[in-house]
């Protein structure tokens, strides 16, 4: 009795000490965070500034000088808007087709009495751990008349092998005898999948969809490898021109021709940057919740 | 009596006997059609590995060829085409010092990652568990997993301008009477850098596998802990490290297992030619020679080197971690 006693009021009045402990922690964790937003939050700050204030160090998180001319600058390039397509289609088209192949693969491999599966699993998993590499599948994109198309943006990544293996896991834990009545009612193993497993598994559909809609909307290296048309540039490929073509000016340049050149080009790249996150930043708070739980489910297992 | 029930005994067992293996029979059946009918939801995806994941690996054979790219109807018609040469293009490679500086860049910036970079989300794990208020707990977890969804190129484009010359650490720098420091050119910093960025962009997502590893944890033992006036540095040296252990140690076996790649895409937004030295890796290395110079054998030569490597520690690892802890990723 007493001992409960003790235990009720230790978990419910924290010690001095206890306190100190928790306002540090939170002090210091509070800092971290705002460390791990001020890239953003300086960005942000330089893309409605001056090229003064940018070039002389004076933007840290508000901005200096205010003017809204680059937005107005990156929003009039029709390569900006041309990317912006590019990507959106990949991205949509991507995300809808690697879920469908995804399910479609995980599923079958999340019985564990189906004949074959492990070979089957093998198959699957030696593509994660062995590769042709960069060189053949290149010339293979060159073979099968995919160099330039938006195809070659989204085929090869389409099956991701580690959400496939996520998905199986959720599967898994659907209990079987939901199934097994509907099969009873005469449904196919495409129909109770549709209409049984898939309706069970939104969490997952959700986290692996979010997995694989940032994996298409940030993938700059396919493009990089297989595209060289300027029309079927990404949004992320259009940024890496911007950000390396930055780079290079600098390393050639004289001290006057590179300031000329850092003077538009800092504040443009700025604005192309916040434009290119805003996408993910407007999902991916709302999916969290899913994708915490279904971390927790997916990858923690025996 | 006794003997009469054990022949019952007995023969009820042979009956269940022959009854399982009726049913197995039949169940046996039933598990083949079963299986039948779901084969072919597996035919989309066996497709897609096919062409584009195991269709590349025979084109490994380019790195044992004197490979002419026009010597067939399309570039893959043209590996069979070309002439065998052995082991030339190895001898080849290992003469070339730009080969082997990737393959020591390679191994340094992966392990700067993992002996600095591996136990950052533990800590920060512990940190976020140890916050009562659920408001500023999810925030700080939304806030902290938001890198990791942005591109390496908007990690490169934040940290460019940041770092840069007019960047705010520069200016800062100046302000205490420094000298202004190109860190994205010298490489004294570019590792450094590239230990920053990786930190800032995968530290916070990192922490997901611990907090769900902490949740895990039974109760009891806290309170157990609590009894014996443990405070709460001990609750978590004590009862929440000890709870974890399993996880980290998978964890870091994983991510040896990952040593092959010092961060590809990373290091192509972030490097150029003033920093080779200290920031060319393998995977870098072949999209230079392979796609670039159009160096097909050699291109493909150094990747199959980083394949055959990583394979290697990624299934060791995977064996390892079964042992020790029982689990594996799959």
């Amino acid at each position: 009795m007493i001992m409960a006693k003790k235990k009720n009021n230790s978990s419910f009045a924290l010690t001095r000490g206890e306190k100190i402990f928790e306002a540090v922690n939170a002090v210091i964790l509070i800092l971290l965070g705002m460390l791990m937003l001020f890239p953003f939050l300086n960005t942000l700050a330089k893309s409605f500034s001056g090229d003064t204030a940018i070039l002389t160090g004076q933007v840290l998180l508000w901005p200096v000088d205010f003017q809204t001319g680059t937005y107005k600058y990156v929003l009039r390039e029709p390569q900006f808007w041309n990317s912006l397509k590019v990507s959106t289609f990949n991205t949509i088209v991507g995300t809808a087709g690697s879920m469908i192949v995804t399910c479609l693969t995980a599923y079958p491999l999340s019985k564990t009495w189906i004949y074959g599966r492990k070979p089957l699993m093998l198959v699957f998993v030696f593509c994660m751990l062995f590769s042709g590499g960069m060189v053949p599948s290149y010339l293979l994109m060159r073979s099968l008349n995919l160099i330039n198309t938006i195809w070659v943006l989204i085929l090869p990544g389409m099956l991701s092998i580690y959400n496939m293996i996520l998905m199986k896991n959720f599967f898994e834990e659907i209990p079987e005898a939901i199934e097994e009545s509907a099969q009873l009612d005469g449904a196919g193993s495409l129909r109770t999948l549709v209409s049984i497993v898939l309706p069970m598994s939104l969490p997952a559909m959700a986290t692996i969809g979010l997995f694989y809609a940032v994996g298409y909307w940030d993938n700059y290296m396919s493009g990089l490898m297989y595209i060289t048309d300027p029309k079927l540039r990404s949004l992320q490929q259009y940024l890496y021109v911007l950000v390396t073509e930055a780079v290079t000016v600098n390393e050639n340049m004289s001290m006057d021709a590179l300031e000329n050149a850092a003077l538009n080009s800092e504040a443009i790249r700025a604005a192309t940057i916040m434009l290119a996150c805003v996408p993910i930043m407007c999902v991916y708070p709302f999916l969290q919740k899913y994708f915490v739980k279904g971390m927790r489910v997916g990858s923690v297992k025996g | 009596m006794a003997q009469q029930s054990l022949t019952s005994g007995s023969l009820s067992a042979n009956e269940a006997k022959q009854i399982a293996k009726l049913n197995r029979k039949k169940s046996d059946r039933s598990r083949l059609r079963r299986s039948l009918s779901l084969y072919w939801l597996l035919i989309p995806g066996l497709i897609l590995i096919l062409i584009f994941h195991y269709t590349p690996m025979y084109g490994l054979v380019i790195g044992f060829k004197k490979y002419n790219i026009f010597a067939g109807a399309n570039p893959f018609d043209a590996i069979a085409k070309s002439p065998w040469v052995g082991l030339a293009n190895w001898s080849k490679l290992w003469v070339q010092s730009k080969f082997r500086q990737a393959v020591a860049n390679t191994f340094i910036i992966s392990a700067m990652k993992i002996v600095i970079g591996f136990p950052i989300p533990i800590i920060l794990a512990l940190m976020i568990n140890e916050v009562r208020n659920t408001a500023l707990k999810r925030t700080l977890q939304t806030v902290m997993y938001l890198p990791h969804f942005m591109s390496w190129v908007v990690v490169g484009a934040l940290f460019m301008n940041i770092l840069g010359t007019t960047g705010i650490v520069n200016a800062i720098i100046v302000a205490c009477g420094g000298e202004v420091q190109k860190f994205f050119m010298d490489n004294n910093w570019f590792r450094w850098v590239l230990l920053l960025t990786s930190v800032w962009k995968e530290s916070g997502w990192g922490t997901i596998v611990y907090l769900a590893a902490i949740t895990s944890i039974d109760p009891a033992l806290y309170e157990a802990a609590r009894i014996d006036r443990a405070n709460r540095l001990q609750l978590i040296w004590h009862v929440t490290l000890p709870g974890i252990a399993g996880t980290v140690v998978m964890m870091l076996i994983l991510r040896l297992g990952g040593i092959m790649d010092a961060g590809f895409s990373q290091i192509l937004v972030m490097y150029n030619s003033t920093v080779y030295k200290s920031g060319d890796i393998i995977g870098t290395y072949v999209y230079r020679e392979g796609l670039g110079k159009l160096n097909w054998s050699q291109g493909t030569l150094v990747g199959m080197f980083n394949s055959i490597i990583n394979m290697v520690l990624v299934l060791s690892g995977n064996i390892i971690s079964r042992k020790l802890t029982e689990r594996s990723i799959w």
